[in-house]
């Protein structure tokens, strides 16, 4: 009971501080007052009353001192005079307050937006439902080094009926089709992705409005229906809830939309506009294509309770029976899979965590830095400091005061960090290259401000602790004896200041040879032979509706649309593609050379149609035999042009030209023949940092198609070309909408957009990095020469010359430097490693980046410790002897 | 000096002599101080500084409350009373000082 009043007064003792100091006054105020009267009763006169009165008080301040101490909430007027006791202090130094929030709000800002990133994409559950129950299922071919492959639809239906682990496995296309949108105003391309009518429900998300697709609509039933995205709703139908339920035209075709998804649905796959059901026929199951081919990716979703290895115990039994079932297609391939959420994150995990890593350590030295400029302050008031530890007060106050101080700092940093981190994540969400960070929604969540509020209290005891500790430890006598000097020249805080430079320049070197490594590679990346010269060439890829466009009709169109382009002033050529390098968008298929065993079969070979002038356009050599000409027309015989890569895999010692090929693994009476014309050189398919594959050309006009990329070489910037040529397109069929309008150069510049991404960021990092180290270095050599000033006063005035003077405050530096150097350098010996996977042939510990990093930073502390130790020298001993 | 000064009160006690001086009737602290000077004929003067803690850690025990009334010049006060618990509490005091006193007693007397 009494604990409770006890407590009760407490709490109002801290809610009424006010009014109880008050009330507390306005006691003794009377006692005094009463005291006097009984004094001046006595016969003393009024003054003397009064002092008598207040002596007997003993001390009213102390009074009220211990009163408070009473009410238990010594704590909180602590914590409260602690607090503006700091903001006194940094009021007072506004170039130091300013400089060190400043720096804090730099690196804490940093910190916000990588991790805001790493939250989005690494940590956040994937925006299903019971997330944690979908694998991503994929096939492999250990002999051939596929990894992770697409699947046969084949496979994953009976995987689906077999695999009683499996609650239910739907498949969805990776190539999104273009759907050319009419009758809704002008014409649109949408982007259309097939998939299984469970797709949906697999990933547990309902349709906004509307409904989703059904399990039976993976079979084709005649009707065509989709699901539209959130973002093709608004966009291509303003947002009409009236829209679902209406049948619109798609490539001519009559397309009931049944639903629209919720904004927040993210598709494994981006950027589609809509969902449609691969209509595929119940005939097709028993088609060998349907087994061997392998195209979609099969999403699983496992039934609860059990295990991955139950469930992957389970698949390993079916894939041995589809093994023995079909032999021809089965024999030798695996099957697996990978939690939903890590297939997807896998390739931007990496890049982020190091960058995460990276401003980390940016971090660390932005807190040195801090740390090192309030031991600084410490040390010019450690007069004041020992003079109020000789007063009596206690020790463990002053070091709080001085902590208070450091968290008053990083609490305003982190604020102002918390602002600079919100724009950092809209800038990175906008910079990202596309399809790297999967989730666009990067943002603030609780997370994220809880990660942040943890940084910034931890930063702030980080810097905050050494010079508090150390104010707190210095002995009074000490520092009120060094006296007028600012003494202390080999004490404690030097050696603190001297520990800080070491680690600063630690963290900068760790940092930048990550950077320089990273750049390194992605300098090498830029100077790939990609195989074609991607300068002046303008690309616009076309999807002619099949409505409209049959086998005759597409042909004459784009053979038109080449001419026209031909002539527009400024074109120098122009030729069609199926496909353009470096976009990966092509298919595969095995392989059999005329005149060898059956067995001797090749896979994996890239097909890809283009008409006689692309390798003019592209400037990809011709090496041996001709190139496609207007005679490889339709009706003529059939011919290829193969690549160096393939022709030195298959045709090592002979030549292609003239033999003949054909792609079917098991040729027969219908298998249709090619001959080999000629050789060409290899250009990278799919990535830059990969070598080419092997590829067979095939003449357009020997393999008609409706959709097909116009490149077009240019005189000038081929950029500015792109009206003509929508012009050109607008003027033969204005219901036709070009799919992508770009230049050569930026589809080289989308390829290495990662690391692109990541070299930047790395480089702008450890920039920030060394400059901070830098500012640390001289600011510490700076207050050390100073500290020494006297000393080199008198070394001057006894004859010593002054570029000894300097080269002592040099030598200490680099020695400090030095230090710090190698301490850095081992470490990143061992911490590049993980750096490795992103690294494009250099190795993570190349040593060309572990020679220069440290030269250059070890010339940065030279040029830090150069200046103060030039000021040292030219100190006028005759000052130094009168300060005396 | 001819007169004694009067010697301050023995630390712990003070306690033991506020509840006693409140039973008489509630009294501001200013009045207590007086009263004990007064009922010690002068022999004890209340440090002053440590009267108000003194009170307020009684009220923290609940053994006094206090209320601000008016007094008979006219001036707001604060006044504090026993509260039921106090009165036990000086019961308690009272013996336990009692036994200390005699226990003194008894040593001092035995050389």
């Amino acid at each position: 009971m009494h604990r409770l009043t006890g407590l009760s007064q407490r709490l109002r003792s801290a809610l009424r501080r006010g009014a109880i100091e008050a009330e507390l006054d306005e006691e003794i105020r009377l006692h005094l007052d009463l005291e006097t009267e009984r004094n001046v009763a006595l016969g003393m006169a009024p003054a003397e009353a009064r002092r008598r009165a207040l002596a007997a008080f003993g001390g009213v301040e102390a009074t009220k001192e211990a009163h408070r101490d009473g009410r238990g909430t010594r704590w909180l007027a602590d914590l409260a005079a602690d607090t503006r006791h700091a903001l006194r202090n940094l009021r007072r130094r506004p170039v130091f307050a300013l400089t060190a929030i400043a720096t804090l709000a730099l690196g804490i800002g940093a910190n916000t937006t990588i991790f805001s990133a790493v939250e989005a994409v690494v940590l956040r559950p994937l925006p299903y439902a019971d997330p944690g129950r979908l694998v991503m299922l994929w096939e492999e071919n250990p002999e051939k080094d596929w990894h992770e492959q697409l699947v046969a639809p084949a496979n994953a239906l009976d995987w689906k009926d077999r695999v009683a682990a499996f609650a239910d496995v739907a498949l969805y296309n990776t190539g999104i089709g273009n759907a050319t949108l009419t009758g809704e105003g002008p014409p649109r391309l949408l982007r259309r992705d097939r998939v299984t009518g469970n797709f949906f429900s697999v990933l547990g998300v309902a349709a906004e409005l509307g409904r989703t697709l059904r399990p039976d609509e993976t079979w084709g039933s005649g009707t065509h229906v989709a699901v539209l995205s959130h973002h093709a709703w608004l966009e291509h139908f303003g947002g009409d809830t009236a829209v679902v339920g209406r049948t619109v035209q798609l490539e001519g075709e009559p397309v009931q939309i049944v639903g629209v998804m919720p904004e927040r649905f993210e598709a494994p796959l981006p950027d589609v506009d809509l969902w449609g059901p691969f209509e595929w026929k119940q005939s097709d199951r028993s088609q060998i294509w349907f087994r061997r081919a392998h195209w979609p990716r099969a999403v699983a979703r496992l039934r609860p309770g059990v295990t991955l290895e139950q469930a992957n115990a389970e698949l390993q039994v079916v894939v041995r029976q589809l093994q023995h079932e079909y032999p021809e297609t089965n024999s030798v391939m695996g099957a697996g899979f990978t939690p939903l959420h890590r297939f997807l994150v896998g390739d931007a995990r990496r890049p982020l965590l190091v960058l995460l890593a990276a401003v980390s350590l940016l971090l660390a030295i932005a807190c040195a830095n801090v740390g090192n400029l309030l031991l600084v302050q410490a040390a010019g008031r450690e007069r004041e400091t020992a003079l109020r530890l000789a007063l009596g007060a206690g020790r463990s106050r002053i070091i709080r005061q001085a902590l208070a101080e450091s968290l008053v700092l990083s609490a305003i940093g982190g604020a102002v960090g918390i602002g600079l981190g919100m724009g950092g994540t809209r800038l990175l969400a906008a910079l990202q290259p596309e399809g790297m960070l999967r989730v666009a929604h990067i943002g603030f969540d609780a997370r994220v401000l809880m990660y942040v509020l943890l940084v910034t209290f931890v930063s702030g005891i980080a810097f905050g602790i050494a010079p508090a500790l150390w104010s707190g430890r210095r002995a009074p006598g000490d520092a009120i004896k060094e006296g007028g000097r600012g003494g202390d020249a080999g004490g404690t805080g030097r050696r603190w200041a001297e520990r800080l430079v070491v680690a600063e320049v630690g963290l900068a070197v760790l940092l930048t040879l990550g950077a320089g490594l990273l750049v390194r590679s992605f300098l090498r990346l830029q100077q790939v032979n990609a195989g074609f010269e991607a300068e002046g060439v303008l690309t616009a890829a076309i999807a002619l509706p099949e409505a409209t466009y049959d086998s005759v009709r597409g042909p004459v169109f784009f053979d038109q649309l080449v001419e026209q382009v031909r002539g527009v002033p400024g074109v120098t050529n122009a030729a069609l593609a199926s496909a353009i390098p470096l976009t990966g968008a092509t298919w595969t298929s095995d392989f059999v050379i005329a005149g060898r065993p059956a067995s001797e079969f090749g896979s994996e070979v890239m097909h890809r149609m283009v008409s006689p002038d692309y390798f003019d356009v592209m400037r990809v050599p011709l090496l041996s035999g001709r190139r496609f000409t207007a005679e490889d027309r339709a009706g003529a015989p059939p011919v290829t042009l193969i690549n160096d890569q393939l022709a030195r895999q298959y045709f090592r010692g002979t030549s292609p030209v003239g033999q003949r090929i054909t792609f079917d693994r098991v040729p027969d009476s219908t298998s249709k023949w090619y001959t080999i014309v000629g050789v060409v050189g290899s250009e990278r398919q799919r990535e830059l940092a990969a070598e080419p594959r092997i590829e067979a050309y095939f003449p357009v006009a020997q393999n008609p198609g409706n959709y097909r990329i116009l490149v077009a070489r240019t005189a000038g910037d081929p950029a500015v070309l792109g009206p003509s040529i929508r012009r050109v397109v607008a003027g033969l069929d204005p219901s036709l909408a070009i799919a992508s309008l770009r230049t050569m150069r930026e589809v080289r510049t989308v390829a290495s957009a990662r690391d692109r991404f990541l070299t930047t960021l790395m480089l702008l990092f450890a920039v920030v990095g060394v400059v901070l180290a830098v500012v640390g270095v001289y600011g510490v050599m700076a207050q050390l020469a100073q500290r020494r000033s006297h000393e080199m006063g008198i070394r001057l005035a006894l004859g010593a010359e002054p570029s000894a003077v300097r080269w002592l405050v040099v030598r200490h530096g680099l020695a400090l430097v030095g230090i710090g150097l190698a301490a850095g350098v081992l470490v990143a010996a061992a911490a590049t490693r993980s750096l490795a996977a992103l690294l494009y042939q250099i190795p993570p510990a190349d040593p060309a980046t572990f020679v220069a990093v440290p030269l250059i930073l070890a010339a940065a502390g030279l040029a830090a410790a150069w200046v103060p130790a030039a000021h040292a020298s030219r100190v006028d001993p005759a000052t130094t002897l009168r300060s005396d | 000096m001819a007169n004694p000064t009067p010697a301050d009160v023995l630390r712990g006690t003070l306690d033991l002599l506020i509840l006693k001086t409140l039973t008489l009737a509630p009294m501001h602290g200013w009045g207590i101080s007086q009263r004990i000077q007064q009922f010690s004929r002068g022999v004890l003067d209340v440090n002053q500084g440590s009267l108000y803690p003194a009170l307020q850690r009684l009220g923290h025990r609940g053994l006094i409350t206090s209320e601000w009334q008016v007094t008979e010049h006219n001036r707001r006060a604060r006044y504090y009373a026993l509260t039921p618990r106090g009165r036990e509490a000086l019961h308690e005091e009272t013996a336990s000082w009692r036994r200390y006193v005699s226990a003194v007693e008894w040593i001092l007397a035995t050389s």
